[in-house]
C-alpha cells in the first residue's frame, strides 16, 4: 500500500486521514455480447483517499485519486451497466475522481443553523452513495440515474437538527475518457438538490433532484435530464454484528420526458465479526446505443442526433459473503469476497433486441475478489461540508478478524 | 441475385481508412481521383448533418446551429464549391435541422424551404420532430414562417412534387405524410394533411426517405422494406413491393434508370447494414431485388445518391474504419454498378460521412457531404475526374 495513516496531526494544526485500496476481481461473464462467455482479471477501485483539516475542520479538502484508467483501461466486466460510452462493462472513473474544498460555518450562524460551501470536481449532491462504497462488488445498472459524478461543481449546504439541505450547479457533461477533464466552459448549465433526513440514528431519508444539460453529448448538443431520487437508509448494530440496507427508486426523464427509465433497488448486508453477507435486487430501465464497430462494449460517442436503438429492463439479483482474512490490528485489511449475479433483460421498446445481443434474456456472472485496504476509513463520497456528518461508508465498517 | 462484392481494392482502402484520417482541411487525398476543394466547419452542436443543392446555394442543415445557406456557385455573395460563402442562418423551433428542401413553386416562386427537425427517437418504435417552413424571399433574412407536427411522430428525409405542389415526407413510425404545400404557407399546417399510410402497418412502419419517380412514390422502411406507394385519389397507397429486406434495417433511397438503390443501417441479428440494395422496377413500377453491393467495414450506408444524369451512384458510410464515401458507375450497366472510387474519411475512429449531395456546377461535378464530429464540417468534393 502507498500510504497508512489515520487523523495524523500536523505542526500547523492541520489533520489529516489517508487511505488506499484495490481490490483484484476475477469475474465470469455468461454470455457477454456475442453470445460466448468470458473471464477477465481486473484491479478494480485502486484508490487513494483522504481528507485533510484546518482550522478546526471548518475547512476539509476531500481527495480521491483513482488509477482505473491504468488498471483497467478496457473497463471491468458488468453485465448490465451502462454509461460514459460503455455497455455491459464498468467505465474506468477519471483520476481525479474528488478534488474538493469545503469551508463549514465561516461564518457562524446563529441558531444552531450549520452551513457550508464546497467547490471542486466530485460527486452533485444528488442520489444515493456511489456503489464503490456498498456492499456488491459489481455495480448495479442504474450508477448512473442514481448518481452524478465527476463534475465540476459549486455545493451550498445547511444544516438544522435532523435536516440538511444541500443545492448545486456544475456542468452537465460526464466524462468521455478516465483523464478528462469537465468541460470548463458549461460550468453552471446543470444543477441539483438534495433533503437529506437523519430520522434517527440509523435511518437516513433521502430526496433528491437533477437537472443535467446534455451529459453524454460533450457540446451540449444532445438531450437534457432532468432526474429524481428519494431513498431510505438504515446502518445499526444488530446483535453482535451490524445491518445495513438501502432502498432506492429513480426516475430519469430524458430530452422533456420523451424517453423515460425507472429504477428501483433495494439491498442489505448483515455482518458479523469477520463476516458478512449481502444480497442486492434491481430493476432498472438501460438506454440502448448504437455499438461502436467491433466492439460491442462501446458506444458511439459523441452522440450523433438525440435518438437511442432502444430501451431495455434489467431485472438483477445480486449475491455474496465476505470474510475478513486479516486480523484487526494489522494496519492492512484483506476480504475475500465471492459474488454471483443473475440478470433477466428485456426489451420495452426500438430495435434493440437482447435475444440477439447475447444469445438469450437470462445472464450470469460470478466474481471472486480480494479487497485490501489500509490507513483510515473511506469517507462517504459524495458527502461533504454539512452532509459529511453522516458516517463512513458501508464499507468502512470491514472489520477484520479477531 | 445478390452477392458479395469485394473489389480488388477494398483492402488497400480499408487500410487508407483505418490509419488516415482525411484532411478537413487544403487539398485532401487525390489518389483516386476525387479532390477536396473546401471544407466549411460546422460548430460541433452537434454538426453537420445534410446539404441540399440547388443553383448554386447550398443550404446547410447543421443541427443546432440551424438552417445555413450559401453561396457556392449562385454568385451573389462571391462563392464557388472551392470558396462558399456564407449568406445567412436561421434557428428553426427546436434546432435539431436535419434535412431541407428548397421548393420552386410551378409559377415560378421559390420563396419556401421546408426544414425537417429530426427529434429524439427510440428507433424503430417512436420519433419527434416537425416540419417547419422557413421564407427565404429575403435569403438574407431567413425566417420560419408555418410548421407541421403529426402528434406520436416525428418527420425525416422529404421529397417534393413541385409540379403538383405536394411534399412528401417520410414520417418513421407514423409512415409517410402527403402535403399540400400549395400557396402562402403560414402557422399550423394540419390542414394542409392530404394522406398518410404506414406501409409496414402499426408496429412494422420506420420510414427513413421517399422519392418520386415515374409517377410511384418509393419509400425505404426501414422495418419493412422497399415500398411503392401512389397518391390515388388523394388517398397514398401501397402499389408493390413491401416485407422485401428481412435481413437488415432498410435506410436511404435513390431511383433512376429504371432501378433502386437502397442502403441499409445499424446491425439486424448480427447482420450489418454495409449493404446498398439494387432494385429493377418493372413495367409497373413494382421493384424486385436485381442485386446488393456489400463493402465490408462499416455498420450503416447512411445516404444513397444518383448524378443528375444517371451515370454516377454514390453512397456514404459510416461507423466502421471502412467508412468514407464510394462511387460507383452506372453507364454500363445500372443493374450492376461498378466500382469506381473510395474517399476514406474516418473521424474518431469510427464516424465517417453521414450523408452526401451531388450537384453540378459550372460544369463540374460535386460532392457536398456532412463530415461527423468531432471536426463537423460540409466537405466539397471535385469528382469530375472519376464522374463516367
Amino acid at each position: 500500500m502507498l500510504v497508512a495513516g489515520a487523523l495524523a496531526p500536523l505542526p500547523l494544526g492541520a489533520q489529516v486521514s489517508l487511505g488506499a485500496q484495490i481490490t483484484p476481481v476475477l469475474t465470469r461473464a455468461d454470455p457477454v455480447p456475442g453470445g460466448s462467455s468470458l473471464t477477465e482479471l481486473r484491479f478494480t477501485s485502486p484508490l487513494l483517499y483522504g481528507t485533510v483539516d484546518v482550522l478546526g475542520a471548518r475547512v476539509r479538502f476531500h481527495v480521491t485519486l483513482d488509477g482505473e484508467g491504468w488498471t483497467m483501461p478496457h473497463g471491468e466486466l458488468a453485465t448490465g451497466d451502462f454509461g460514459e460510452g460503455w455497455e455491459d462493462r464498468r467505465h474506468p472513473h477519471t483520476w481525479a475522481h474528488e478534488l474538493l474544498v469545503s469551508a463549514t460555518d465561516l461564518p457562524l450562524l446563529p441558531g444552531g443553523v450549520h452551513w457550508s460551501l464546497t467547490a471542486g470536481k466530485g460527486f452533485a449532491p444528488y442520489g444515493t452513495d456511489d456503489p464503490m462504497m456498498r456492499p456488491a462488488l459489481i455495480f448495479p445498472v442504474n450508477h448512473h440515474w442514481a448518481q452524478i459524478l465527476e463534475r465540476a461543481l459549486a455545493i451550498l449546504g445547511a444544516r438544522g437538527g435532523p435536516v440538511t439541505l444541500e443545492g448545486a450547479i456544475f456542468n452537465g457533461d460526464e466524462p468521455e475518457r478516465w483523464d478528462q477533464w469537465p468541460n470548463w466552459r458549461r460550468f453552471g448549465d446543470s444543477w441539483s438538490a438534495r433533503a437529506l433526513v437523519q430520522a434517527s440514528a440509523a435511518v437516513e431519508l433521502q430526496a433528491s433532484y437533477a437537472h443535467v444539460k446534455s451529459p453524454e453529448n460533450r457540446a451540449g448538443a444532445g438531450p437534457d435530464q432532468d432526474k429524481v431520487s428519494v431513498s431510505a437508509r438504515l446502518e445499526r448494530p444488530l446483535g453482535a454484528g451490524r445491518i445495513y440496507g438501502l432502498a432506492e427508486w429513480a426516475y430519469n426523464a430524458e430530452a422533456a420526458g420523451f424517453f423515460k427509465f425507472y429504477s428501483g433497488l433495494a439491498e442489505a448486508q448483515w455482518s458479523r465479526a469477520a463476516h458478512r453477507v449481502y444480497l442486492r435486487l434491481e430493476r432498472t430501465d438501460r438506454p440502448e446505443d448504437q455499438r461502436v464497430f467491433g466492439n460491442p462494449f462501446r458506444t458511439v460517442r459523441p452522440l450523433l442526433e438525440s435518438s437511442i436503438i432502444g430501451i431495455t429492463r434489467w431485472l438483477v439479483a445480486t449475491g455474496g459473503y465476505g470474510r475478513a482474512l486479516t486480523p484487526a490490528r494489522l494496519p492492512v485489511h484483506v476480504e475475500g469476497i465471492a459474488e454471483a449475479e443473475y440478470a433477466h433483460v428485456t426489451r420495452l421498446t426500438g430495435l434493440f433486441d437482447p435475444a440477439a445481443q447475447y444469445g438469450r434474456n437470462d445472464l450470469w456472472m460470478f466474481s471472486v475478489a480480494l479487497r485490501i485496504a489500509a490507513g483510515g476509513p473511506m469517507h462517504r463520497m459524495g458527502r461533504y461540508g454539512v452532509a459529511a456528518g453522516g458516517g463512513p461508508s458501508a464499507m468502512g465498517h470491514m472489520e477484520g478478524m479477531d | 441475385m445478390t452477392h458479395l462484392r469485394r473489389w480488388a481494392g477494398c483492402a488497400l482502402a480499408a487500410a487508407l481508412a483505418a490509419c488516415s484520417k482525411a484532411e478537413t482541411t487544403g487539398t485532401g487525398p487525390d489518389t483516386t481521383g476525387v479532390r477536396l476543394v473546401a471544407t466549411v466547419p460546422v460548430p460541433a452542436n452537434y454538426g453537420q448533418h445534410d446539404e441540399f443543392l440547388r443553383a448554386g446555394l447550398a443550404f446547410l442543415c447543421s443541427w443546432n446551429t440551424g438552417l445555413q445557406i450559401y453561396d457556392v456557385g449562385d454568385g451573389r455573395a462571391g462563392g464557388s464549391p472551392q470558396n462558399p460563402q456564407f449568406i445567412s442562418r436561421v434557428v428553426t423551433a427546436g434546432g435539431e435541422v436535419h434535412n431541407a428542401w428548397w421548393y420552386w413553386a410551378p409559377d415560378g416562386q421559390k420563396r419556401y424551404v421546408f426544414v425537417g427537425q429530426e427529434g429524439p427517437g427510440a428507433i424503430g418504435s417512436s420519433s419527434s420532430g416537425d416540419i417547419h417552413v422557413v421564407d427565404v424571399s429575403n435569403l438574407s433574412a431567413p425566417v420560419e414562417v408555418a410548421s407541421y407536427h403529426m402528434a406520436g411522430a416525428g418527420t425525416h428525409n422529404f421529397w417534393v412534387d413541385e409540379a403538383n405542389q405536394i411534399l412528401y415526407a417520410a414520417y418513421y413510425n407514423g409512415g409517410v405524410v402527403a402535403l399540400d404545400v400549395s400557396g402562402t404557407l403560414s402557422g399550423d399546417l394540419s390542414s394542409r394533411l392530404i394522406s398518410q399510410i404506414q406501409p409496414g402497418g402499426a408496429g412494422d412502419t420506420y420510414v427513413w426517405g421517399v422519392m418520386l419517380f415515374n409517377g410511384s412514390l418509393y419509400a425505404s422502411d426501414m422495418l419493412s422494406g422497399f415500398w411503392q406507394l401512389g397518391l390515388v385519389h388523394d388517398t397514398l397507397r401501397v402499389l408493390g413491393g413491401g416485407n422485401n429486406v428481412p435481413e437488415r434495417y432498410g435506410s436511404d433511397l435513390w431511383v433512376a434508370n429504371g432501378y433502386a438503390y437502397t442502403g441499409t443501417w445499424g446491425t439486424r441479428a448480427a447482420v450489418l447494414g454495409n449493404a446498398v440494395k439494387i432494385w429493377k422496377l418493372d413495367s409497373a413500377g413494382a421493384p424486385l431485388l436485381h442485386d446488393s453491393i456489400v463493402t465490408p467495414g462499416f455498420t450503416t450506408v447512411s445516404d444513397v445518391r444518383v448524378s443528375a444524369d444517371g451515370r454516377l451512384l454514390v453512397f456514404s458510410g459510416e461507423y466502421g474504419p471502412s467508412a468514407g464515401i464510394y462511387f460507383y458507375g452506372l453507364v454500363a450497366d445500372p443493374g450492376h454498378p461498378a466500382f469506381i472510387a473510395y474517399y476514406p474519411l474516418v473521424t474518431n475512429n469510427q464516424n465517417g460521412i453521414h450523408t452526401v449531395t451531388i450537384s453540378d456546377i459550372g460544369g463540374r461535378r460535386y460532392v457536398f457531404a456532412a463530415e461527423d464530429p468531432p471536426t463537423p464540417a460540409m466537405l466539397v468534393l471535385d469528382v469530375t475526374a472519376i464522374s463516367p
